[in-house]
């Protein structure tokens, strides 16, 4: 296939018979796949918000002064749209390609490896759609006992701006999935690349640099803008500046690494 | 008639590795090709371009008449694959397993449940529907493999090694299976490092030598174009046994040590003139076999 016929299989009944293979897997065992997205968010928002937020206090953010609960909140949501399909297209997926041979089982079919990929992107995606709409669903519950005060009505953003997002974030996990020899090196993409990015986000505390170096950096990581649009939709009922980056930023890595992902898995997985 | 398979000068290769070499095969439908070769003669590779999963780098595949390469998506609805890895989908059931696999496929498979209930019947797993794969023995779990792999009622049926790894009584079952898909009117083609299958299940075999076709044809005539009419056996510690590795020599040919043993196959004329060289040496005479010829590829260059 072309590059444009590759980039165009997103959309492809075959990409969907991925996703929903995916899909039937996690409802089956739903129980347990929601728990655990659930009350990630409870402890996080204890730990981090109520429980630093006595020692922090408040913050600047865009010219006003914010309780660090209502700085951190929206960055949770920010880091659950972009752990939740990063990890499971690092993880999950390598487990489906390497031990259980599924991706062999289904390439043995009419799907082919552009579809199998997309498929697996779009069902992290879909991963975080739900482990994001999990998080607002306990955000509004807190919000709603009054430890924060969000535009509540703008959680119904969330969702769909981290399933957009989450698109970009798995394929550029894919990349690491195709290329790293065993599981164990995982540890490169988590710990050299997921746990810094979702640092230097202004997901958990602002980021304030002169550097101009760390400055370009943050302004092409997708994940900044996405916690800052979250941010300005909760705290100031505007989707803010940061939409535009988000879309540009998310889009560019999102292109680059899906085609990146489909040459380095077929070069894997086909031989 | 048009074949079900057809392909022409298929090669495959891996850097300056020529891995599948000008290869020409023909299935028709009804019938049990084996691919027949040493490890590395290029089995897989040759069934993965088949099927679709390696890229050829030259040559054509045609099923029914039409090309695989323009027709790829429409043609992989009649193929099916049972791979020599178990692929089997764990997170699911045995039922699911079947569904699931039905859901790769367009057109749909009609009337699915009525198919996967056939199917469960038909080998035997109707009792394990509910339960994971991991719960089959490894024969329950080839049968699984290859009902998956016909799930959508493909005309030809790809089995690579489908019974490496049975006990004796799985792998008589498996060729059972074999034989009623065959009986069905499917094309199937297998490879196998068994022998005794080859010869049982094959209505042809085509015989593979680090990539190239070194012969093609019914058992006995491969047989006879390559090994000759007879095999010369003599025990490794006859006390003849230098007059007689001499005399093998002396008619440009080599003996194969096999455990206590030294083979030689040898034709018609090549009896006589050895007959006659070594008047009182006891020599055991048998027919040659797949066996024979198997060893015999795997020690030696191709022509």
């Amino acid at each position: 296939m072309s590059v444009a016929g590759d980039l165009l299989a997103f959309g492809d009944w075959r990409s969907l018979a991925v996703l929903r293979r995916n899909a039937l897997v996690y409802f089956r065992n739903w129980k347990t796949a929601f728990l655990p997205p659930a009350m990630e968010p409870v402890v996080f928002f204890l730990a981090f918000g109520l429980g630093l937020s006595g020692y922090v206090g408040g913050l600047d953010w865009e010219g006003e002064r914010l309780s660090y609960t209502a700085f951190v909140a929206p960055g949770l949501i920010a880091y659950t749209a972009f752990g939740t399909p990063y990890y499971e297209a690092l993880y999950s997926a390598y487990v489906r390609m390497f031990f259980q041979k599924t991706w062999d089982g289904i390439l043995a079919t009419q799907v082919e490896l552009p579809h199998l990929v997309w498929g697996e992107v779009l069902w992290a995606a879909a991963r975080g759609f739900m482990n994001t709409a999990i998080v607002c669903v306990v955000l509004a519950g807190f919000d709603a006992a009054g430890a924060v005060d969000l535009h509540t009505a703008q959680l119904f953003w969330m969702p769909p701006l981290a399933f957009l997002a989450g698109l970009a974030f798995a394929a550029f996990a894919l990349i690491f999935t195709a290329l790293v020899p065993a599981i164990d090196h995982m540890n490169y993409p988590v710990f050299l690349l997921g746990i810094p990015l979702s640092l230097i986000s202004n997901t958990y505390f602002p980021l304030e640099t002169e550097r101009p170096w760390l400055r370009a950096l943050i302004d092409v990581n997708p994940l900044y803008h996405l916690a800052e649009t979250c941010r300005w939709l909760l705290v100031r009922g505007e989707p803010g500046p940061h939409l535009g980056p988000l879309a540009l930023t998310a889009g560019v890595l999102l292109l680059v690494s899906i085609v990146l992902a489909m040459r380095l898995t077929a070069r894997r997985v086909l031989g | 008639m048009t074949a079900l398979l057809e392909a022409q000068g298929l090669t495959k290769r891996y850097g300056d590795q020529t891995v599948v070499d000008d290869l020409d095969l023909r299935c028709d439908a009804g019938e049990v090709l084996g691919l027949l070769g040493p490890n590395g003669a290029g089995k897989t590779t040759t069934l993965r371009m088949l099927y679709g999963f390696a890229t050829p780098d030259g040559g054509r595949i045609r099923y029914e008449g039409r090309d695989f390469g323009e027709l790829r998506t429409e043609l992989k609805r009649f193929v099916g694959v049972c791979t020599q890895e178990d692929t089997l989908d764990y997170d699911f059931d045995v039922r699911q397993n079947l569904r699931v696999y039905a859901s790769y496929f367009r057109p749909r498979v009609p009337e699915l449940e009525a198919r996967v209930d056939e199917l469960l019947e038909q080998f035997g797993l109707a009792r394990f529907a509910g339960m994971s794969p991991h719960a089959l023995s490894g024969g329950y779990k080839r049968r699984l493999l290859i009902a998956r792999s016909i799930v959508h009622r493909p005309k030809i049926l790809y089995l690579d090694e489908p019974t490496t790894g049975l006990d004796p009584a799985a792998r008589v079952d498996v060729w059972e299976l074999t034989d009623q898909l065959r009986r069905a009117g499917m094309g199937v083609i297998l490879t196998t490092h068994y022998m005794d299958e080859a010869e049982r299940l094959s209505d042809r075999l085509l015989v593979l030598q680090k990539g190239k076709q070194v012969a093609s044809g019914a058992t006995q005539a491969i047989l006879d174009e390559l090994l000759g009419d007879h095999v010369l056996v003599l025990r490794a510690d006859d006390p003849a046994r230098e007059a007689f590795e001499a005399a093998v020599a002396a008619h440009g040919l080599r003996p194969r040590r096999v455990l206590h043993e030294l083979h030689v196959p040898v034709d018609a004329g090549g009896l006589a003139a050895l007959s006659a060289a070594l008047p009182e040496m006891r020599l055991t005479v048998r027919p040659p076999t797949l066996d024979d010829l198997f060893l015999a590829l795997a020690h030696e260059e191709p022509a």
